[in-house]
């Protein structure tokens, strides 16, 4: 019950691009080991009457499978992804606008749902939307020896008992969103948030390095 | 009117090309088989494989079936609507269907299993990520790299029952083309008086007419298609045709070379997919190698959290550390909650309304229908003491 | 007087009231709505209960249908479960497709069938790789007034417990099922999952099983599913205002003592069921 597996506590290698679509006002593609995930954001532009909020733009989320159409994991994924991007977006600055938010899954090796979130937070700083912080998200997996392991693959997402995915905000490493499958005990949840706390900061590092890298003009 | 394309007209693209030129195209193949990446300029495409059994068509029962889907994301330009048929995504659709399966480049008997029962579906899905122009092109580049890209899974049938070989078990095998149909699109401008290849997003928004021929690399015409309302004369269409077997032949070559570079990169184990195709001397683009997150602390975080929150802070939190007794006051049904720990001391009146509600159920007691009117009014009256309660608390 | 202030400024009226530890309609932060649980309310359907929690109204029919297993697991049957939000329930859902409220709360549901292992999806095989049972669980809701998920996992769990599967064999004449609908047996149902719904206002303020008005003006939802023996199968908190670690376990704790209140009362009233 209390083994907890220091050793296996990695993230796999990182890559991301920002800028690499013309037509979207900001994009983005993040890898984490072999997942990718591209986004691309539009806004703020014209809303529908039906969407619009008098006071904040309206934020569409929209993910889409890399085989066959949308379905309802696909729906209950944007929900989680869209109220994270909402509370980290100072959406009152742009009231009456509409923001889009497109996620294309390129290839899925577990941890999607963190990727995704990387992904769009990545292309939401490219699109120079003002936000009050930046969010990132961590996997982790719980094997049935009560090992955790961050960032799973997807052979190791098959084989574990349980899957928790959290989102962290920059501000004050919280959590943001959480999403879990499987059943897990109370002192699991607690470390696995630790351990995505410690996990941010990492990556909030990359976010850092990869904006300076932008700025600097030399590579 | 003037309708021979003259060659002698200098003519400047916006991006600098020369009237002929096709922009820079690059395929790129993900972790998966079956899973392509076009770049044309800025246009980006990525199609991608699926295969299933199914049941096949009764006309046709000793044949697989071929499926396109071209996914027109809203990522790819502000225009497109997720989630709707759109009459380019139609006419998208009906000429990669065109292209692809009339020109009969797959052998679909191959695809049988059991004939007349179980047959492979091929699904083709090609999502555009990013338009800037002549995306039939891309899409078909895509769609026949995909394709010949594609393993799908062996299989035996003994009697009834069918087996699936996992790609542990049995290598996968690659579909069986005869040939590779690339569609080629032409924009006019002018009535016919300019002709420009592969047209970029721009030029499409101003362009006349469109003609895409689909050819092989045997310079036999799959499908040809003329649309904008423009009418071109023999000749127009003969330099047209002329024009697309080479560049066919050209674009063979360059999917054969892309194919053969990622077999050979399989085959030594090197790392394939979009992840390693990413550009390095970017600097929008960066990498981090596997890292090691810093666990020292991590179980005494948790571990003070939970002794933390095991004593309650507040005296008001206490009352909800035991768990309340449910009632039952008619036989199925049941009440857990009722006016409990109330601080507005409206125990009774909330009780009553509760029954009241309680009453929509079948089992009650006749008795408590007739009761039914007069508690109604109760109720109104609860929600006006509730307000004047307001007023006292915060006058 | 109040009425006014509550519509020139819900928000403020809100709170007013939570910095006196209280809610509107005479709760204390921590304090769920009154709960009623009927089970056995269709008599058409396989299993059924209906639950209120307050106003929010749930109403579960289970409907078991004879299938063939997939392919992928011979040996196991499967369970559909199903969230209709009709305009019936409240105005602010349209006729059509089912919108994202309710997407997001089938998948919930699913996911919780799936977390939990409520059913072992072994039983529901009648014969492996020829015959299995259908679960299809219809959630509707009649009345909408906040915190839909408690309320649904309540009647869900409620009336799995109440199924009464008929016996199915294949007969060995005609390789046709055929199905006893006078024998019935109960599903074996493993689990006891309930789940407590949480609202965060402002930045810190925690209050538990939320009305409608409520969810509309918090900045975040969690909602935390237990199990017996204090573990967790759920922990969805779609997104809104980060929380820390410390808040979260109150949560938990809160959630807790809601699981076993829940099991009592649904123990309590089968109970009732049976010996009436």
């Amino acid at each position: 019950m209390e083994v907890c597996g220091i050793s296996n506590v990695t993230l796999r290698d990182f890559s991301c691009e920002q800028s690499l679509l013309s037509r979207p006002d900001g994009s983005s593609s993040f890898m984490q080991g072999d997942t990718s995930v591209l986004a691309g954001v539009y806004g703020p532009a014209e809303v529908k009457v039906s969407k619009e909020i008098y006071d904040r733009a309206t934020l569409e989320v929209l993910i889409q499978p890399k085989v066959g159409l949308p379905s309802v994991k696909e729906r209950s994924q944007e929900q989680n992804v869209r109220e994270t991007c909402e509370a980290s977006l100072l959406l009152s600055l742009h009231p009456r606008s509409s923001l889009t938010l497109v996620l294309q899954v390129l290839h899925d090796d577990g941890s999607l749902l963190s990727c995704f979130l990387n992904a769009a937070c990545m292309a939401l700083m490219d699109a120079g939307l003002p936000m009050s912080c930046l969010f990132c998200g961590v996997t982790c997996a719980i094997a049935v020896d009560g090992e955790i392991i961050t960032d799973p693959t997807a052979a190791q997402e098959k084989e574990c008992r349980a899957l928790l995915t959290f989102a962290i905000d920059s501000k004050k490493c919280r959590v943001m969103m959480s999403s879990t499958k499987g059943s897990f005990s109370v002192q699991e949840l607690q470390q696995c948030i630790a351990i995505s706390q410690k996990a941010s900061e990492k990556i909030f590092q990359f976010y850092r390095d990869s904006v300076q890298r932008r700025y600097s003009k030399n590579l | 009117m003037q309708i021979e394309i003259s060659p002698n007209v200098f003519v400047q693209r916006l991006d600098g090309r020369q009237t002929y030129d096709y922009r820079r195209i690059k395929v790129s193949f993900g972790a998966d088989y079956g899973c392509c990446f076009v770049e044309l300029g800025e246009t980006r495409v990525m199609a991608q494989v699926s295969c299933e059994l199914v049941a096949p068509k009764e006309s046709r029962p000793n044949e697989g079936i071929l499926f396109f889907n071209i996914e027109l994301s809203p990522m790819a330009s502000p225009a497109f609507e997720a989630g709707r048929q759109s009459e380019l995504s139609v006419k998208l659709n009906r000429q990669l269907e065109r292209c692809l399966r009339n020109s009969k480049c797959i052998d679909t008997e191959s695809l049988c299993v059991v004939s007349g029962e179980k047959v492979w579906q091929i699904r083709v899905d090609v999502h555009l990520l990013n338009h800037d122009g002549n995306l039939m092109d891309a899409a078909s580049i895509a769609a026949i790299t995909a394709l010949s890209h594609f393993r799908r899974p062996d299989v035996s049938s003994v009697g009834e029952e069918i087996t699936v070989f996992s790609p542990e078990e049995r290598d996968p095998i690659p579909l069986c083309i005869y040939h590779m149909p690339i569609s080629v699109s032409f924009s006019f401008f002018q009535q016919g008086t300019y002709l420009l290849v592969d047209p970029c997003e721009r030029e499409e928004r101003v362009m006349d007419g469109l003609l895409m021929i689909a050819m092989n690399k045997h310079r036999e015409i799959c499908s040809i298609q003329s649309s904008g309302g423009i009418m071109l004369l023999k000749e127009q269409v003969m330099r047209c045709s002329k024009i697309a077997s080479v560049k066919v032949s050209e674009i063979n070559e360059l999917i054969s070379k892309a194919l053969e570079n990622d077999k050979r990169a399989r085959k030594a184990g090197e790392r394939c997919g979009y992840a390693a195709s990413l550009p390095r001397g970017r600097i929008t683009a960066l990498k981090m190698d596997e890292t090691l997150v810093d666990m020292t602390t991590v179980m005494d975080t948790a571990k003070e959290i939970i002794q933390e929150a095991a004593v309650p802070s507040e005296p008001s939190s206490a009352k909800h550390t035991r768990a309340a007794s449910p009632v039952v006051p008619a036989p199925g049904v049941g009440q857990v909650g009722l006016g409990l720990e109330n601080s507005w001391g409206l125990e009774e009146d909330v009780d009553e309304e509760d029954e009241g509600k309680g009453e929509e159920e079948p089992q009650m007691e006749e008795q408590h229908h007739e009761r039914k009117p007069r508690r109604g009014v109760d109720v109104v009256e609860i929600s006006d003491s509730e307000e004047e309660e307001v007023v006292i608390l915060h006058p | 007087m109040a009425a006014g202030f509550k519509t020139a400024d819900l928000l403020e009226y809100y709170r007013r009231f939570l910095k006196e530890n209280c809610r509107p309609d005479g709760r204390v932060l921590l304090e769920f709505r009154p709960t009623t649980l009927n089970i056995g309310s269709i008599s058409t359907a396989d299993g059924s209960a209906l639950v209120k929690v307050g106003n929010t109204t749930i109403i579960c029919g289970i409907k078991a249908e004879l299938a063939t297993p997939t392919v992928e697991a011979p040996g196991k049957g499967y369970i559909v479960p199903n969230v209709d939000l009709p305009p019936l329930c409240s105005s602010r859902f349209r006729p059509g497709p089912p919108g994202e409220p309710a997407q997001a709360c089938s998948q919930f549901i699913a996911d919780l069938i799936e977390s939990s292992e409520i059913i072992q999806t072994d039983d529901l095989c009648v014969e492996r790789g020829k015959l299995c049972w259908v679960l299809y669980c219809d959630l509707m809701c009649l009345d909408y007034d906040g915190n839909l998920r408690d309320a649904c996992v309540i009647a869900l769990l409620a009336a799995l417990k109440n199924t009464q599967l008929p016996e199915a064999v294949i007969s060995t004449e005609t390789h046709l099922p055929v199905v006893d609908l006078e024998k019935r047996h109960g599903l074996k149902v493993c689990k006891h999952p309930v789940a407590s719904s949480f609202c965060i206002f402002d930045e810190s303020t925690l209050i538990v099983d939320p009305t409608d008005e409520e969810e509309n003006l918090s900045t975040a939802r969690i909602t935390v599913v237990t199990e017996e023996g204090d573990r967790l199968c759920a922990v969805h908190k779609p997104g809104g205002m980060s929380l820390s670690g410390q808040k979260l376990q109150e949560c938990i704790n809160r959630a807790t003592v809601r699981q076993k209140e829940i099991q009592k009362l649904t123990d309590k009233v089968l109970s009732s069921v049976k010996t009436s």
